[in-house]
């Protein structure tokens, strides 16, 4: 096994004055790898994210993507490389149609967004894989709503649009599930698996559902009170008595 | 859209035929009021396509305005060269000023554009052997119009004017082609959501700064075309009472609609013309204008009446 991680942290953290919000995370994850990052509220699971996006740096540690330090890099430059995230509230281009939310990205990842004086609707390949995309995650019906107007979990996969039509390698996602009823949440799920499978991508999920986490993740890390907790198969971290202490204070894991 | 053509084509025919028809007073109205839409819709891409409310618009309107005059008291007498050097000294100031703008949005963004847009004014007052402080600085002579075989004075209104209209046009077209392009989606994804954007990939500070350098550019042209209708150019230009013209024209007009801070500049003015020939207190009659308009009409007049109209013809249709 002598595979480039996609990510590797190394004692990645980040605090506010004394406060550290999280501390002293390493991990690596395997390209083609499933897996998350579960723990209680205010673990900090969103702060890890945000540092390794480049929403903001790390105050130490150490980011790799694909072998190359991306550590305190701004979205802008990290992006392109190929590492994409979702957000926990839906972040999408509310008054832009469907399509035109998913032509944003493609229009960077093709280096287009500087074209000033082209009308846009001579772009026709990117229509085209516009319409790919969202044939993709299953909203192509919708593609000339404006994406304020379509249900909550059609929002969802909107934005799950936006970040595959980047080609992404590797993609965080921050509570996918969020928000979503019983039904929405199997459809994103079969998604994420199906999107593994046929296009490789790497996927990096944070979420509280742990029906979910155990639907998708081949690996899972258990953050708690901002240290690293536990890393292991779901079976290793269902039996692990740590887990069970910091979670449920002593009782069994859901599921 | 292709059947919307020859209602647009409406206002083009009127303003080719209005000299010919109207007093040559209104000639002159029409002049500034087309200057003024121009200005209106260079700080509507900023503010009604990338969501960045700029308050000192006049300062780059202004530079425009100097950049004319100062050229022509220096020896460049052609108009060849003057708006170009208009559009050039004013993208040339905005991208300078807009670098340490573009980091903040919102109310400190129009706060610091103020401030900056203020700064731009005092120089233009306070300089006088530069730009002959609070006189400003007349011009002796309007270059003509040289075109190969024709050579127009710009004395005569009815040149001046049509002119005015020609360059505007073309800025308005620029205009049309930008908010059409590749580019033009990205500004609207700026304003929609800068985080989204920028975790896609965009540098949104550069999205930004193009779209304010390009703002200040056209700004530029209008001040360059105003100055040479004015015959001069003064600080008053560049006071920040001229910055919140566009800003009321816009909100007038509609700044999500295209030709929205155009028509708003139309109503302002004519409504100007109509309320200072009854009466000096015009702000209290555009001020009890302007309130139920951002009330009753967030969307602007012309934003509105484009609403309802494509609300009737969808209703029609299916």
């Amino acid at each position: 096994m002598n595979v480039t991680p996609i990510l590797k942290i190394e004692n990645l953290g980040h605090a506010y004055g004394s406060f550290k919000v999280i501390d002293d995370i390493s991990l690596e994850i395997a390209p083609g790898e499933l897996s998350a990052l579960i723990g209680p509220n205010g673990a900090g699971k969103t702060t890890f994210y945000n540092v390794v996006s480049g929403r903001f740096p790390p105050t130490r540690g150490r980011v790799f993507f694909a072998g190359r330090e991306i550590t305190g890099r701004p979205a802008h430059k990290v992006v392109p490389l190929g590492m994409l995230r979702s957000f926990q509230i839906t972040n999408i281009f509310p008054e832009l149609t469907v399509r035109e939310n998913v032509l944003v990205p493609l229009l960077l990842h093709h280096r287009r967004a500087f074209s000033l004086l082209r009308p846009l609707q001579g772009e026709k390949r990117l229509y085209r894989q516009a319409d790919e995309v969202l044939e993709k995650v299953g909203i192509g019906a919708h593609a000339d709503r404006p994406a304020r107007e379509l249900a909550y979990g059609d929002q969802r996969l909107v934005e799950m649009a936006i970040v595959l039509a980047r080609e992404p390698k590797l993609v965080l996602l921050d509570e996918p599930t969020a928000g979503m009823n019983p039904e929405e949440t199997t459809r994103m799920i079969n998604l994420i698996k199906e999107l593994a499978a046929r296009f490789g991508t790497t996927f990096f999920l944070t979420e509280h559902d742990m029906k979910v986490v155990f639907a998708i993740a081949s690996r899972i890390f258990v953050l708690h009170q901002g240290v690293l907790l536990a890393a292991g198969t779901p079976e290793e971290i269902r039996n692990d008595p740590r887990v069970r202490e910091a979670y449920l204070g002593g009782g069994t894991l859901p599921c | 859209m292709k059947s919307k053509l020859p209602l647009s084509l409406l206002p083009l025919l009127f303003l080719i035929a209005a000299p010919f028809c109207l007093p040559t007073y209104w000639t002159f109205i029409l002049s500034e009021i087309l200057i003024m839409a121009l200005f209106a819709m260079s700080f509507n891409l900023l503010f009604g396509y990338s969501g960045l409310l700029s308050f000192g618009q006049a300062g780059f309107f202004g530079v425009g305005a100097y950049s004319a005059a100062l050229l022509l008291r220096h020896g460049g007498d052609s108009l060849w060269l003057l708006l170009p050097a208009g559009i050039a000294s004013a993208a040339l100031a905005a991208v300078v000023i807009g670098f340490l703008c573009v980091r903040r949005d919102e109310i400190y963004f129009a706060m610091i554009t103020l401030g900056f847009g203020m700064m731009l004014f005092s120089i233009a007052h306070n300089w006088t052997e530069l730009t002959g402080g609070s006189d400003g600085l007349p011009l002796a002579a309007i270059p003509p119009l040289r075109l190969p075989g024709l050579e127009l004075s710009l004395f005569d209104p009815r040149n001046m004017y049509f002119f005015i209209l020609a360059v505007v046009a073309l800025g308005i077209f620029f205009l049309w082609r930008l908010v059409r392009s590749p580019f033009g989606l990205i500004l609207t994804a700026v304003r929609e959501n800068k985080e989204r954007l920028a975790f896609v990939g965009a540098d949104v500070r550069l999205v930004r700064l193009a779209a304010f350098t390009i703002a200040g550019g056209l700004a530029g042209l209008a001040g360059t075309l105003f100055c040479l209708f004015n015959s001069m150019a003064t600080p008053d230009f560049m006071h920040w009472s001229y910055s919140a013209k566009p800003v009321l024209m816009t909100v007038l007009g509609g700044a999500g609609n295209f030709f929205g801070p155009a028509f708003g500049a139309a109503v302002f003015f004519l409504l100007e013309q109509l309320i200072t020939s009854v009466t000096d207190n015009w702000m209290i009659f555009l001020g009890a204008i302007l309130i139920p308009v951002v009330i009753f009409f967030p969307r602007g007049i012309l934003g509105t009446l484009a609403g309802y109209y494509r609300e009737r013809r969808e209703k029609k249709q299916p």
